[in-house]
């Protein structure tokens, strides 16, 4: 399988590449590992005429300022992410998450930065539709979606994996336009909306990842569900932080974001404060859990009934707490024995 | 329009002028006739056109020529020296963890990047590392087997 025609730019610096976008306008695109686009340019599904490539920027090595702040530069191979020392002692949830996207060769070419910009994906758009006859979906600039028969919108999910990890550990995110250095939550970069997922215009490059400095007694999970286990989207995927009071068992901050099921990763508000404030214990997180499956809407797709994946959801978030209340706990035995 | 680009690929520098659209995989098998490296499905699912770039194990049919300037890159034509198999090699023929053989130049790259890196790697470390890598004949015990087998040779050496 081939690549359409385009122009290839290589800029040096995440200011000329900036620069360069704001210059060809709509015709260009941004790509840095290229895994994402790639398969769908080969699909026809992206056709831009010129690409700004960012594999002649150098990449800076991460770093961890005064108040243990760690910054990532988005350019970050995933496999770098998820290699690099300092990840496994201040971000051990990014580390889970980064390992989990796709393959070891997916791992190494693609960057954390494309990771959480990636298109919103769903079984019947990401395919060839060269020889295929149905109506295009919102997607492809028709009018009805094949994933929510009689849907009055695209369900096309964003299926990152390190996204709701560090949406769950806080994380902001800087992004470079040519007159422009702006800093948000990475949450505020989601639009919720599948047509155009990523609240950024189409000359702004997300340059960092920064990861404020964590609290001790912490515990964080990630858990992924999906068809296979290697080399594969999530069907959905959770991430827990909690933070517990002196105590140790008090819950004093809890944030669950779950991805994968929506157009944007999507935090547990009602569960998160069911869990707040609370004693942690079996039934308590088993009740949370299932509270915060209740109020979610689910689509079916990759064969799952929407019915399934909601038992799914609940299955999978109960998981996730239980583990890193787990991990709390040891933390907190690690803490005691010194 | 075409651009001239220097590849080292297998210790030999190549010059060529290629299309921006040009993948490396292209280059390999089309230009320079290295056709070990293998091409199936085109967009990163089945790993059988992996090859190293710098140590790492990359997908060349995602890769853009133009990108793999000034770093080695190792097919597998240039893995073995002197017309004398690596251990990963010897291991795999050993374990018969061939069978049609297409998936077999991708998981010896693979492999090879995985012990350079963890000399002792346990078994899910291994599942782990060929994880993108499909195998339709679905010999990947034998494979697996293999690994474990040239990681114990080379402990042993």
């Amino acid at each position: 399988m081939n690549l359409p025609k385009f122009e290839y730019l290589r800029p040096t610096s995440v200011e000329e590449a900036a620069q360069l976008l704001k210059e060809c306008g709509p015709r260009a695109r941004l790509v840095a590992g290229g895994t994402d686009l790639f398969p769908r340019m080969k699909y026809g599904l992206a056709c831009p005429e010129v690409l700004v490539g960012l594999k002649g920027i150098p990449i800076k090595a991460p770093t961890l300022n005064q108040n243990g702040d760690l910054h990532l530069d988005a350019l970050m191979s995933l496999a770098d992410v998820a290699r690099s020392p300092v990840m496994a002692g201040r971000a051990p949830l990014l580390k889970s998450a980064a390992l989990s996207v796709g393959s070891n060769q997916i791992r190494h070419m693609g960057t954390l930065g494309g990771n959480l910009c990636l298109e919103n994906r769903c079984p019947y758009y990401n395919q060839n539709h060269t020889f295929q006859f149905m109506e295009p979906c919102f997607k492809r600039g028709g009018d009805r979606c094949y994933l929510m028969p009689k849907g009055k919108k695209c369900w096309a999910a964003f299926s990152a994996d390190t996204a709701p990890a560090l949406i769950s550990l806080e994380a902001l995110v800087t992004i470079k336009g040519p007159e422009t250095n702006r800093q948000v939550p990475l949450e505020k970069l989601y639009t919720a909306d599948a047509l155009k997922p990523l609240d950024i215009t189409g000359h702004e490059v997300v340059t960092e990842v920064i990861i404020p400095g964590q609290r001790s007694r912490q515990g964080t999970a990630f858990v992924k569900f999906s068809l296979r286990e290697g080399l594969e989207f999530a069907a959905l995927n959770v991430a827990v932080v909690l933070n517990v009071e002196e105590d140790g068992v008090s819950c004093r901050e809890a944030r669950i974001t779950v991805g994968a099921i929506s157009a944007a990763p999507m935090r547990m508000f009602k569960a998160e404060e069911a869990v707040i404030g609370q004693r942690l214990s079996k039934g308590l997180l088993d009740q949370v859990a299932q509270m915060g499956a209740a109020g979610v809407r689910l689509c079916p797709r990759l064969g799952f009934s929407a019915l399934y994946l909601k038992e799914c959801l609940r299955v999978q978030t109960c998981r996730a707490l239980s583990l890193a209340a787990q991990r709390v706990s040891r933390h907190k035995g690690k803490k005691t024995k010194q | 329009m075409k651009q001239r680009v220097e590849l080292s690929i297998n210790g030999d520098t190549h010059e060529l002028a290629v299309e921006p659209q040009t993948t490396l995989l292209e280059i390999l098998r089309d230009h320079l006739g290295l056709t070990g490296t293998k091409e199936a499905c085109g967009t990163g699912e089945c790993g059988s056109c992996t090859v190293l770039i710098a140590g790492k194990p990359i997908l060349s049919c995602l890769a853009l020529a133009m990108d793999c300037q000034k770093q080695p890159i190792i097919t597998i034509e240039g893995l073995s020296e002197g017309g004398k198999l690596t251990p990963v090699q010897q291991a795999f023929l050993d374990c018969g963890a061939i069978q049609c053989g297409f998936c077999t130049p991708g998981m010896v790259l693979s492999s090879t990047a995985l012990l350079e890196e963890n000399p002792s790697p346990s078994e899910e470390e291994i599942r782990k590392a060929l994880e993108g890598h499909l195998c339709r004949c679905t010999g990947y015990n034998k494979i697996i087997e293999a690994v474990k087998k040239a990681a114990e040779r080379m402990a042993n050496k």
